[in-house]
């Protein structure tokens, strides 16, 4: 993918904290805008899952890197 | 808010007797705003004790190791969540309004059941 995303870094970051980021990044997005999102915490993917299940943003992937960290794609709708 | 104003309304009965209770309905409560549902939190019994000036500076979920309560307020706050008492509760704790931290709504016990019936869920500590 040659598109160019926004990043947040939310590594060692707790519930609520990625939601919290993710949802207020987002807010400064428009739409189709993607978001490339770093995090640690191991509720990040049911989190993200109901995050845009509930909001209507897309979850376009969560992948599980190496040492833990889950790299999440979100793309506002 | 949500297309068809979804909503949370979470209740907190503890105050400062219980400090490890005292974070939870407001990461929570973080967390629901987040998601774009309209989200409040009513403090009754104990609970508009948290909401006192200073109160939120002094204690926190893990005692002196980690967070202070305040960071979950401002959490809170920041991501639009409401915070309601209602005068009998004030009464009881011997609370004042101007007591409390700015920002906190005083409703009646018509308004909190009002909400109540409306909310989609209603969450109880």
């Amino acid at each position: 993918m040659s598109e160019t995303m926004q990043t947040l870094d939310v590594k060692g970051a707790a519930c609520p904290i990625p939601v919290v980021k993710t949802a207020k990044a987002m807010k400064t997005m428009s739409a189709g805008e993607a978001l490339e999102i770093f995090a640690t915490d191991p509720g990040v993917e049911p989190d993200m899952k109901a995050w845009t299940k509930q909001t209507g943003n897309e979850l376009v992937s969560i992948d599980q890197q190496t040492g833990g960290v889950f790299r999440v794609v979100v793309r506002k709708s | 808010m949500a297309e068809d104003e979804e909503s949370v309304l979470y209740v907190m009965t503890h105050g400062t007797e219980s400090p490890e209770r005292c974070a939870t309905p407001f990461f929570l409560a973080a967390s629901a705003a987040a998601m774009d549902l309209e989200t409040g939190i009513y403090f009754t019994m104990n609970g508009p004790q948290l909401l006192k000036k200073g109160t939120a500076e002094s204690i926190g979920p893990k005692g002196e190791n980690g967070q202070k309560l305040a960071f979950f307020i401002e959490q809170a706050l920041d991501c639009g969540v409401s915070l309601y008492v209602c005068q009998p509760s004030l009464d009881l704790n011997d609370l004042e309004a101007s007591d409390l931290i700015d920002g906190v709504k005083m409703i009646g016990g018509a308004a909190f059941n009002d909400m109540a019936m409306e909310a989609s869920a209603v969450v109880t500590f």
